[in-house]
C-alpha cells in the first residue's frame, strides 16, 4: 500500500476524528509515533470537550507541549520563547474562560499549529517548487477547515442583540481576510520568506479566533 | 403689576416642584441598582461578564468585594454571587429580542488588591486600577484602560484600543484593530499584537526584560532613552524602519540578516533587554524620548 507522510495525512485527520478511518491514514498512524500522539491528544479533547455541559475542561498539557516542541525541533520558534509563553499560550487562551468554542475549532487550533510546523523546515536549502509544494501541502487543509467553519457561522446582524459588537466583529473578519489574501500573495512569491508564513499563521488564528466568537453570539449572557 | 415678595411657603412649593421634576428626570437611570459586599480570603477571583457598558474596578485593603452595578432596562438583571473564594458578576439578558440601549449595565467594583480578575466585556469600557492579582480582560469593541497595575496582564480585544499605565508585571495584548499605548510601564514581558492598529511603548526596558510588539500594519513606535539597554531587531517586510539609537553590532553575533523586508539589528547600551519589533507593512519607528 502507498504510504503518505505526516503532512499528507493533515487532509486525512478531520474524517479520522470523525470516525472515517482511510487505509492510508491507518497505515501513517501505524508507523509515525508523532501523528498517533497527535491523535490521542484530540482524542481526549474530544472526550474532554463533550463533557463540557457539566464543567469546563482544559486540553491535556501534553498536546500543547508536543505541538510547542515540535516548533522548536523544527527551529520554527526558539526554547526561550516558549519558556516565556509557556504561562499562558494562546491555545490555552483559547480554553480559558467560558467554554464556547466547537468542536470544530478545537481541530482547527491544532490543524493550524501542526501546519505551521510541517509547512517547511527553515534550516534547510531547499527550492523555491519544494518551499511552495510545503506551504500549499500545509495550508490548504487549514483554508478547508476555515471555509467549513465560516459556511457553519451564522453572520446575520440582525441574531445579535448589539449591533456595535457585531459590526466590530465583520470588521474584524473583513481585516483578517484581507490579511490572510496579502499574506498569501506574498508567501507564494516569497515562499521561503519565514516572516509573510510567520504573519499568514497569525492571520488564520485570528480568523479562526473570530469566527468562534461570532458562533458564539446570541447565546452570551442568557 | 407689583412682584410678590419670595416667601418661605413660596420656596417650598418650589424646592418641592423642582425635587418632583428632577426625581421624575433622574428615575430612569436610577431604575436598578444593587449593592453587595463579599467577604473573600487572599487570592480571590472575580469574574464580571457584560454584554455592554462599563465597568470600573478598583482596589482597596480591605478583604471584601463591594459590588455597584446598575441598569436601566427591565429586560436585563444583574446577578452578583459568591461561590466559595469566587466572586461571579453576570448580566442576563431577560428577554430574546432586545434593543441596543437596554442591554447596558455598569458596574463600580472594588476588589482586595489581590484578588484575580476574569472580565468579558464586548461593549462600552473596562478599567482597572491598582490590582496587582492576575487578570484576563476580552473585549469586542470595548477600550481596555489598565493603570497602576501588576501580575499577569492578558488582554483581547477585536477592536477597543487599550492603554496601560504605569503597570508591570507580564502584559499580553492583542487585538484586530485596536490601538496600544503602553505608558510607563515597568514590565519585564510585554507581548503585544495588533493587526491594523497602531503600537506606543514608552516604557523602561528592564534587564532580562522581552519586549516583542508586532502590527501588520499602522504605526509601532518605541521611546528609548541615553540609559537604557537593549537589544534591538526590528523588521517591516513592506514598510519602513525609522530609527534614532545609535546600534552596534551585537556582540553575540547570532543574527543572519534576513532575506526578506527592512531590517534593523543592533544593541544598545549593554544589550539587557530585548526588543522585537514586526510588521507586515506598517512603519517602525525607534525615536528618542522628549
Amino acid at each position: 500500500m502507498a504510504t503518505i507522510d505526516c503532512k499528507e495525512f493533515l487532509v486525512y485527520l478531520e474524517p479520522w476524528m470523525e470516525g472515517q478511518h482511510h487505509p492510508f491514514a491507518e497505515a501513517h498512524l501505524g508507523e509515525c509515533a508523532q501523528c498517533r500522539a497527535m491523535v490521542e491528544d484530540l482524542n481526549q479533547i474530544q472526550v474532554s470537550a463533550q463533557a463540557w455541559g457539566a464543567e469546563e475542561a482544559e486540553p491535556p498539557a501534553r498536546l500543547w507541549t508536543s505541538l510547542r516542541a515540535q516548533l522548536v525541533e523544527e527551529g520554527l520558534i526558539r526554547e526561550e520563547e516558549v519558556v516565556a509563553e509557556t504561562r499562558r499560550s494562546w491555545f490555552h487562551g483559547w480554553f480559558s474562560g467560558r467554554p464556547r468554542l466547537a468542536l470544530a475549532g478545537v481541530y482547527l487550533a491544532a490543524l493550524i499549529a501542526v501546519a505551521f510546523a510541517l509547512s517547511g523546515p527553515v534550516n534547510e536549502r531547499i527550492n523555491r517548487q519544494r518551499w511552495l509544494a510545503g506551504m500549499e501541502d500545509s495550508t490548504t487543509p487549514v483554508r478547508a477547515h476555515l471555509a467549513k467553519l465560516e459556511q457553519n457561522t451564522t453572520l446575520s446582524p440582525l441574531l445579535d442583540s448589539n449591533p456595535t459588537v457585531t459590526a466590530s466583529l465583520h470588521d474584524g473578519l473583513a481585516i483578517v481576510d484581507n490579511h490572510i489574501a496579502l499574506c498569501e500573495k506574498s508567501v507564494s512569491e516569497e515562499p521561503d520568506n519565514e516572516m509573510a508564513r510567520d504573519f499568514l499563521f497569525d492571520a488564520y488564528q485570528q480568523k479562526a479566533e473570530l469566527l468562534a466568537q461570532l458562533s458564539d453570539r446570541g447565546g452570551y449572557g442568557r | 403689576m407689583s412682584i410678590q415678595p419670595f416667601t418661605t411657603h413660596n420656596r417650598k412649593t418650589v424646592i418641592l416642584i423642582a425635587s418632583a421634576v428632577f426625581l421624575t428626570a433622574a428615575s430612569p437611570a436610577l431604575a436598578h441598582q444593587i449593592e453587595k459586599h463579599f467577604k473573600v480570603e487572599p487570592r480571590s477571583v472575580i469574574t464580571i461578564h457584560n454584554p455592554n457598558g462599563k465597568v470600573i474596578v478598583k482596589a482597596w485593603t480591605k478583604s471584601e468585594v463591594m459590588v455597584i452595578a446598575s441598569h436601566i432596562s427591565d429586560k436585563v438583571e444583574v446577578a452578583a454571587e459568591q461561590t466559595g473564594n469566587r466572586v461571579d458578576l453576570m448580566t442576563h439578558q431577560l428577554a430574546d429580542t432586545i434593543a441596543p440601549e437596554d442591554l447596558r449595565a455598569d458596574y463600580d467594583v472594588t476588589v482586595p488588591e489581590d484578588a484575580e480578575l476574569q472580565i468579558h466585556d464586548d461593549s462600552g469600557e473596562v478599567s482597572v486600577t491598582n490590582v496587582m492579582g492576575d487578570m484576563n480582560v476580552e473585549t469586542v469593541a470595548a477600550g481596555v484602560d489598565l493603570e497602576d497595575d501588576a501580575g499577569y496582564l492578558n488582554v483581547k480585544t477585536v477592536g477597543g484600543p487599550f492603554q496601560c499605565l504605569r503597570c508591570a508585571g507580564q502584559i499580553e495584548v492583542t487585538s484586530i484593530s485596536g490601538n496600544f499605548r503602553f505608558l510607563d510601564v515597568r514590565s519585564y514581558h510585554v507581548s503585544a499584537r495588533t493587526s491594523t492598529g497602531n503600537i506606543r511603548f514608552d516604557g523602561e526596558f528592564l534587564p532580562n526584560g522581552t519586549y516583542r510588539l508586532k502590527n501588520y500594519s499602522g504605526v509601532i513606535e518605541v521611546r528609548f532613552s541615553p540609559g537604557d539597554s537593549f537589544d534591538l531587531h526590528a523588521t517591516s517586510l513592506k514598510g519602513k524602519v525609522n530609527n534614532q539609537a545609535q546600534l552596534t553590532p551585537h556582540n553575540h553575533g547570532d543574527r543572519s540578516v534576513p532575506k526578506y523586508g527592512n531590517t534593523l539589528f543592533g544593541t544598545f547600551n549593554a544589550g539587557q533587554a530585548k526588543v522585537e519589533l514586526s510588521s507586515f507593512d506598517g512603519t517602525i519607528n525607534i525615536l528618542k524620548r522628549d
